[in-house]
């Protein structure tokens, strides 16, 4: 059951060109410069109850404005949202209740208060019950460690720390969307790991929907089972991660170290018309191949027996790779 | 009755951010202070030279500065947020947080900081249409009372219209909109008779940006001026309609609201 319905949506902003220096200035006041730009273009995709998806995207590519039109914030130019039964920027009373959001770049807590008043000020906007809110805190706290950070000011909070109450401050309404625009960024490695393990509980305990964007792929690749790729304000792809694996030319390589150093024929192991063999050093090569149109294991098997092998490794081409091309190629690829 | 809750709370801890920096404070009450007692003085002066201000004499003048200080410390109270609204919310992208809960954005911004110090104004204002309302020997009823209130409540409601109809500009244009500073001056010219103003001025003060209508007509009837009876009328008119008009253009802005880039 779709939770979340974008049809057709388009963003158009105006904005205006600024000439630079003091003559530039002065121009500025009396002629303005207008020039549309396309945030988001003719996007269209619908997300299932209990799902998390991956939006994902490089800067500027239309990301955090269709998080905006999804929480309510932006009214969309064109086309239609539907959301938990609301359109986002009409019902946003209403709406707003049922979700909760995240923006990594920007904290949803007062700055100046201690973290526990701003919770007691969301229970209050929220409605929350006393019972829901004590519930909902020995939850965060448990994978959340929130309770040395209660008494803290919001300012004084590191990043990490602040994206954790943030977090937390999301969910106290028992939200049943979460939105996260980059909740990652900024963040070491061990903040990143306790913040996914919180969103697998939520998503999986709880079957809350997440919306997530991100500019760290491995955050998809742990998380997300879906992703969505925009691209200057276009969606090149909606699929699995192991469809976009598939969908796009994926190259595997294999590597083998020799037990002697040998100069290898390649053409004794048959392969040669879809593989790309090259000897690197005197014991070490590598082949190049698609996985599409060649098994591993086959390639793999015939390597061992044909060779002296001493270690083979096989690598997958990466995600980040991926997207990488995409983004080069600006390719339009819809699953 | 859940905002009323809310408004205590935003209340509170706005109280305690300030306390924290008690000398700031102190600071800011005795300069709020030291500027009401300025403008008594200059009253005073002006007075000890001429007797009568057309007509009008000095503790009428008084009564009406008084009032008008009653309106003008509470609206600075809670004027604090729609003064720096383009600069705070918009342009560093604030406003994307107050669109994000389920209250109405308008309350969000006015509550989430007010300038306590004010409320020294609101007390000056009290003390100071009490003792005129005793030295002239005023009529005082219990529907002189719940009048004076209502008053208040709409002159304050006027104050806060006009400057939320500014505030909301900052929705359409990016760049800083210099428009609030002089307008809040001229509710200084609220502060007299506006029978002492051309025709033009008496217009402009009526019916374009209805200062009069916050502090001198208000006035008139507790002062039994009856000739402006009409006027005084017409004050919960005028600022219903304001309030209107203002969470009007204001909810336009929130629909064109462009929100800042990330």
């Amino acid at each position: 059951m779709a939770v979340i319905e974008v049809s057709r949506v388009s963003k158009r902003f105006k904005t205006y060109d600024r000439k630079e220096g003091v003559w530039g200035g002065i121009q500025n006041l009396v002629r303005r410069n207008p020039r549309e730009v396309r945030a988001v273009d003719d996007v269209s995709f619908t997300v299932d109850a209990g799902e998390m998806v991956g939006y994902i995207g490089a800067n500027g590519a239309g990301k955090s404005t269709t998080i905006k039109m999804l929480t309510g914030i932006l009214v969309p130019s064109s086309g239609s949202i539907r959301a938990n039964g609301y359109v986002p920027y009409l019902d946003r009373h209403q709406y707003t209740r049922g979700i909760g959001v995240v923006f990594g770049q920007r904290t949803q807590l007062w700055w100046d208060i201690a973290v526990v008043e701003s919770f007691q000020l969301l229970k209050r906007i929220y409605d929350v019950s006393d019972r829901t809110f004590e519930e909902q805190l020995e939850i965060f706290d448990a994978v959340l460690d929130l309770k040395p950070l209660l008494y803290t000011p919001v300012r004084k909070l590191s990043l990490g720390e602040r994206m954790r109450c943030d977090l937390a401050a999301a969910f106290l309404h028992r939200p049943r969307i979460v939105f996260l625009d980059e909740p990652t960024i900024g963040l070491d490695v061990v903040a990143k790991e306790n913040i996914r393990q919180f969103l697998k509980r939520i998503n999986t305990e709880l079957r809350v929907t997440v919306v997530l964007t991100t500019h760290d792929l491995s955050d998809i690749e742990e998380l997300c089972r879906r992703v969505l790729i925009i691209d200057r304000g276009h969606l090149l792809f909606d699929g699995s991660l192991e469809g976009l694996r598939e969908r796009f030319e994926c190259k595997s390589q294999i590597v083998f170290e020799l037990r002697e150093p040998v100069q290898v024929d390649f053409s004794r192991l048959g392969f040669n018309a879809s593989v790309e063999f090259q000897q690197l050093d005197a014991l070490r090569c590598q082949a190049v191949f698609d996985k599409k149109k060649v098994a591993s294991a086959e390639l793999i098997k015939a390597i061992v027996n044909s060779l002296a092998v001493r270690d083979v490794t096989l690598d997958d081409t990466t995600i980040e790779e991926i997207v990488r091309e995409i983004y080069s190629r600006g390719e339009v690829a819809s699953a | 009755m859940r905002h009323l809750s809310i408004l205590g709370y935003y209340f509170a801890q706005y109280i305690k951010i300030r306390l924290a920096y008690p000398g700031d404070f102190l600071i800011a009450v005795s300069t709020s202070l030291a500027g009401t007692v300025a403008s008594f003085g200059f009253l005073y002066i002006l007075f000890h030279r001429v007797s009568s201000l057309q007509g009008w004499a000095f503790e009428e003048l008084l009564f009406i500065y008084g009032f008008n200080l009653v309106c003008l410390g509470l609206f600075n109270v809670l004027s604090m947020n729609l003064y720096e609204f383009g600069e705070r919310y918009i342009m560093e992208g604030r406003f994307d947080q107050i669109m994000l809960r389920p209250l109405h954005s308008l309350f969000q911004v006015i509550f989430e900081a007010f300038r306590i110090e004010s409320f020294q104004e609101f007390a000056t204002g009290l003390v100071v249409v009490g003792y005129v309302w005793h030295k002239l020997d005023l009529p005082l009823t219990p529907l002189d009372l719940v009048l004076f209130l209502l008053m208040t409540v709409c002159g304050v409601t006027i104050y806060l219209a006009v400057f939320v109809m500014l505030s909301s500009l900052s929705f359409w244009f990016e760049d800083r909109v210099g428009v609030s500073p002089p307008v809040f001056n001229m509710i200084a010219f609220g502060r007299y008779p506006v029978t002492i103003y051309n025709v033009f001025i008496q217009f402009l003060l009526s019916w374009i940006i209805p200062f009069a209508f916050a502090s001198f007509y208000p006035t008139t009837y507790f002062l039994q001026r009856h000739e402006f009876s009409s006027f005084f009328a017409l004050v919960p008119v005028v600022a219903a309609t304001f309030v209107l008009l203002a969470l009007f253009l204001w909810s336009r802005g929130v629909r064109g609201y462009q929100s800042t880039g990330s």
